[in-house]
């Protein structure tokens, strides 16, 4: 026993839990074993909003059921001795200023971006006495509850314990917009593989859930007035999201402090629209597709066309009005114009019109962002159509840029708000190999893979003046679906994005004042994956599980 | 309503070109109509004479795949596009298994645990298109095991309907090597019984009859060894995370009946840190920094090859783990030997000079004593590439060798006059591409970066740059997984269906066709879905249904 012993110590001492993630602000932190009384509760608002109550209860379990051992060596049998006389908690607290009527967590979540209160204050006394959340909404609150269920460790399900009272944790994001993108239309996720997307999301406190709903492959949304599209363009009857779909998945969302932006790409990326309406489809199916498209099936929209430029404009408001946020993506990225050289309908509409491509495109872009505008949304687009085209946009435009973390100046110059979504540092998808037929050498396009560090690294602000930090919204990690299917959903997923979730909810410094930095997260992140395969989620191993519970010693300098 | 019926006529077009008979492997020799015919609702299979149990169970389990399979034909509208053609068709009602004349009903397991070259895979398979009975023959009930694998895969479904549309169909089968297989490392992270039992599943699908479990390592030992009970006691990640014999019975017998022989692996004597748990004094350099120095990985530590203690504990474990095994063959490892480590380690040099022998001398001593330990329980020594080109070892003309650090080493492996086993990092790799995992290393990417894809795999040649003798000496190949980033959560994405692509390669032999086998290897990727495998998606599926349309230059 005595060669271990020393180990332990060491351990223990280098690596105090604090396995937050996000890592709030600002966190303060004791050494006291605390243990969560047998009749612990979560004590609620008295006039608490159903969804704030159905958070406390899910609090509750997750500290029940979580059973989530520390990753140390020895593992809870380590911290046994020191759990066993300890303290007990016997309640949370939750509170709100009194006075102006408590809002529900959706509310305060589908809010625009910059209004919404995420910001708390926990304090978990060492001495037993009731712990305290406080904050200034209810999403304020779920955004505590969160953290709050991140402090807890099971020694053989006899005890929930901490090690590190008193604890207190002044909190709120560095950035509004930490979301995830999901495409669904390469391939089709049931909505219990979104909804399980959706918990895992809130966990890391991400705010947003872009839905990349539609695209050239298959078209499973239903929009009211517009049913023909999916019956037609949807892979098959049962992969279809009905509006009532689309509405549980916004409620569930918005329960768990996540907005929803639904995006339909367009003029581009809508082969699958042809299926219903050819006539406003220049180009469908294209060979060979490379020269129409960036992948087959090429197929975009005659936007040059006043009856295609009405219809998507229809389409849009009718599918706005589904939603609750105040965001709507309009797409816009890859436009291939070669699409339209040969397309008899779309140069006739030219000629009609007397405008060239371009000028048809503005057209276009100002009739379907006008109706978002008309409707109380803020059209989101890809950076494309800021850079490679020439268009009249709402100045609240918000803007994705994602081909390359170096397009973000170029849109910072321009002035418009924009999202980080950086193909050399967030995509979820690159790194895995060719998907297209017939190329026996072939890599994905943005290779190599991109590791949680790598993404962890970025800096939202690279390269861009102070005064055009303000435009900076946040940033999301995508998952193209060429190569997914709920079969890999988890996998690919987490714990890689939460990566970002911390970059753009903390900000660049941690809470000790020392800059963000990946050895420091490590531990942390290997903490948040175990937590989450506890709750269902299939978070894949970082590492060997020797190097988890040793924090260190797989460095690359160790 | 013009464009819909041109899209009608196209979609016609490539229902009629995809393939009907969706294979995996694809059958040595097959010859197939345009009959369709349905299974009956009381469809049956018999085997003719006695038949060992493994056999009946083989039969029961074909049966359920075949009932709960329901795979939609992957063509534009599915299933439904074939009921014009299934609904007037004649009915199957019964498969009949037997043995060629002469033959004697041995177990399924027995069949496969033979040494590789000695196994007979070899079937026929006919289903007449009038309706008569289906038949599987074989000199084996391995070789009948086979051609039951390939029958479940012959059926479609649509509502409530079972079909072929391919009658008569004729196979005559049998591997180009003998040796198909799949390594599973269960030292960096832990998998359950019941996933590598799974994982047994899938590869008894595609015909893979070799698994290689490389079971112990640095970072764990949750093998546990009768007589050495200590070494997973000390050395597991938990109590929960050991394999027991019991557990090792059960995973060889599931595997036998699966037509799948189990090779263990206890890597030696590198790889072996976690050993200084229980036996501190049988390891140099255990878990010293900087790791990078004293090994390829964290954390450092390997056997006291110089000590003739040492030595002779190793020499009892594998005999010992030997113990365990049914398999003809049992691998040492012998991967990534680091000097640094014993250079710094007084134990050892104290050992060489007492001998006054260098390290390689050794070397060769600790691998004729622990491979004589082999020899003696009648296994076959397999052993990884360095121990044949990097190491001046005497090895056992019989030793197979496992070529993983490249396919450029293939060649010089055979120049030796070993039979191999390839196994190469630049095609099989699948742990590749998925992003560096040692911590601090922002821009580390996988050492053996890109990606290896089902299509580069699938266009390796076994042979490239060997002499006809050489050649002979190919046994065969495999996929691997190296887990330091997988789990039981991304086991199954991780190998299915890009496993699938070395089991066609070494059964049905080299210079298969990308076009036609991405089809059937989608088929797979569904079909194992539908039994409960988490396949990955190729493409999207819209790709999935129009073959050719989405190859890079349609």
């Amino acid at each position: 026993m005595y060669t271990s012993l020393p180990a332990l110590l060491v351990v223990a001492l280098a690596c105090p839990c604090r396995a937050l993630w996000p890592i709030p602000r600002s966190l303060e932190t004791g050494s006291t074993p605390l243990v969560l009384a047998p009749d612990f509760r979560i004590v609620g608002l008295r006039d608490s909003p159903a969804d704030l109550s159905s958070a406390v209860a899910r609090s509750q379990a997750y500290i029940r059921t979580d059973r989530m051992q520390r990753l140390v060596v020895g593992r809870a049998e380590a911290d046994r001795a020191r759990v066993q006389d300890a303290m007990q908690l016997p309640s949370l607290v939750l509170s709100i200023p009194e006075g102006e009527g408590v809002g529900s967590i959706a509310q305060e979540a589908v809010g625009p971006l910059g209004t919404r209160s995420e910001e708390y204050v926990l304090h978990v006394p060492a001495d037993g006495a009731p712990a305290m959340l406080a904050a200034n909404s209810t999403l304020g609150l779920l955004r505590g509850l969160t953290t709050f269920e991140q402090l807890w460790y099971d020694l053989d399900g006899n005890a929930t314990y901490t090690l590190e009272a008193p604890i207190i944790v002044t909190d709120s994001p560095a950035f509004p917009y930490r979301g995830f993108m999901l495409d669904t239309s390469r391939n089709f996720f049931p909505i219990t593989d979104i909804k399980r997307t959706l918990d895992a999301m809130s966990w890391t406190k991400m705010s947003q859930f872009h839905w990349h709903v539609t695209d050239s492959h298959s078209f499973p949304l239903q929009v009211p007035g517009f049913e023909e599209v999916a019956e037609k363009g949807a892979y098959a009857q049962d992969m279809i999201y009905t509006p009532a779909d689309v509405q549980d998945v916004i409620t569930y969302a918005a329960e768990r402090g996540i907005d929803v932006l639904m995006d339909i790409d367009t003029p581009g990326h809508t082969a699958a629209i042809y299926e219903s309406h050819p006539e406003h489809i220049a180009c469908y199916l294209g060979s060979p597709w490379q020269t129409y498209a960036n992948e087959p099936p090429a197929g975009q929209l005659r936007f040059a066309s006043p009856s295609t430029t009405t219809f998507t404009t229809e389409l849009f408001a009718a599918a706005a009005r589904m939603t609750m946020s105040s965001l709507f993506s309009t797409g816009g990225d890859e436009l291939n114009l070669e699409c339209y050289t040969n397309d008899t309908a779309t140069q006739e509409a030219l000629a009609a019109t007397n405008q060239t491509l371009e000028e048809a495109l503005n057209t276009f872009t100002m009739s379907t962002h006008g109706v978002l505008t008309k409707l109380g949304k803020t059209g989101v687009i890809k950076s494309d159509m800021v850079l490679d085209h020439n268009l009249t946009l709402p100045n609240d435009t918000v803007v994705i840029v994602w081909k390359s973390s170096a397009d973000a100046v170029s849109i910072a110059a321009k002035g418009f708000q924009f999202v980080h979504q950086p193909s050399d540092y967030f995509y979820l998808d690159c790194g895995a190999g060719e998907w297209l037929g017939q190329d026996p050498l072939g890599n994905s396009w943005c290779d190599p893979f991109k590791t949680w560090h790598r993404t962890y690294t970025f800096d939202p602000f690279m390269n861009l003046s102070a005064s055009q930090h303000q435009l900076v919204l946040g940033g999301q990690q995508p998952l193209w679906t060429e190569q997914s299917e709920p079969e890999n959903l988890d996998s690919i997923v987490w714990p890689r994005a939460a990566s970002s979730a911390e970059v753009f909810w903390t900000g660049a410094t941690l809470p000790d004042g020392l800059p963000r930095n990946v050895s420091s997260a490590l531990p942390r992140l290997h903490d948040l994956r175990f937590r989450m395969v506890q709750r269902g989620v299939q978070a894949i191993p970082l590492q060997p599980l020797w190097c988890a519970l040793r924090p260190g010693l797989c460095d690359l300098q160790s | 309503m013009f464009p819909r019926a041109k899209l009608l006529v196209f979609t016609a077009l490539l229902a009629a070109l995809a393939p009907a008979d969706a294979l995996w492997p694809q059958p040595r020799s097959i010859e197939t109509g345009g009959t369709p015919l349905r299974l009956s609702g009381g469809f049956a299979i018999t085997v003719a004479g006695s038949a060992p149990s493994d056999l009946h169970a083989a039969v029961q389990d074909a049966k359920s795949f075949i009932s709960n399979d329901k795979l939609g034909r992957l063509v534009v509208g599915r299933g439904a596009v074939d009921v014009a053609a299934y609904s007037k068709a004649k009915t199957l009602s019964k498969l009949t298994l037997s043995l060629e004349k002469g033959a004697t009903a041995h177990s399924i397991t027995s069949e496969a645990q033979k040494a590789p070259e000695a196994r007979d895979e070899a079937y026929t398979l006919t289903v007449p298109g009038d309706g008569s009975g289906a038949t599987i023959t074989a000199n084996s009930t391995l070789g009948l095991y086979r051609g039951l694998t390939t029958f479940t895969q012959l059926f479609f479904y649509n509502e409530g309907t079972t079909y072929l549309l391919n009658a008569p169909v004729h196979i005559e089968d049998a591997p180009a090597y003998p040796y198909r297989g799949f390594m599973l490392d269960t030292a960096r992270n832990y998998f359950p019984v019941s996933d590598i039992k799974r994982t047994l599943d899938a590869m008894s699908w595609v015909k893979i009859n070799q698994f290689h479990w490389h079971v112990v390592d640095s970072q764990s030992f949750p093998l546990e060894v009768p007589g050495y009970p200590e070494l997973s006691q000390k050395g597991a990640y938990s109590a929960s995370s050991v394999y027991s014999p019991g557990d090792v019975a059960d995973i060889i017998s599931y595997a036998g009946a699966r037509g799948i022989d189990v090779m263990l692996e206890i890597d030696t004597p590198g790889h072996t840190s976690v050993i200084s748990k229980s036996h501190p004094e049988h390891v140099a350099c255990p878990e010293a920094t900087p790791w990078a120095t004293y090994a390829n990985e964290p954390p450092a530590g390997q056997l006291r090859l110089a000590s003739e203690a040492t030595t002779n504990f190793t020499a009892g474990l594998l005999a010992a783990a030997a113990k365990l095994s049914p398999s003809t063959l049992f691998s040492t490892g012998g991967d990534e030997l680091n000097t640094n480590c014993y250079a710094a380690d007084e134990e050892t040099q104290a050992s060489l000079n007492a001998t006054g022998k260098t390290l390689e001398q050794a070397l060769n001593t600790f691998t004729q004593v622990t491979h004589k330990a082999l020899l003696d329980e009648g296994k076959t020594p397999v052993v990884w590439e360095e121990m044949v080109l990097v190491h001046n070892v005497t090895l056992n003309p019989e030793t197979l060798v496992l070529v993983w650090i490249s396919s450029d080493d293939v060649k010089a492996v055979a120049e030796a006059g070993f039979k191999l086993i390839h196994a190469a990092s630049d095609y099989f790799y699948l742990d590749c591409g998925g992003g560096g995992w040692v911590g601090d290393f922002p821009d580390g990417n996988s050492w053996c970066d890109p990606f290896k894809t089902w299509q580069k795999s699938y266009s390796f040649d076994p042979v490239a740059n060997l002499t006809d003798a050489e050649a002979k000496l190919v046994i065969g190949g495999q996929h691997l997984l190296w887990v330091e980033q997988s789990g039981p959560e991304n086991l199954d994405p991780a190998v299915w269906p890009r496993a699938a692509s070395s089991a066609e390669l070494f059964w049905s032999g080299p210079g298969g066709n990308l076009s036609t086998a991405l089809p059937r290897l989608h088929e797979v990727a569904y079909r194992m879905r539908q039994r409960g495998v988490q396949a990955i998606s190729l493409q999207p599926e819209w790709c999935a249904l129009r073959p050719g349309a989405c190859d890079l230059t349609a």
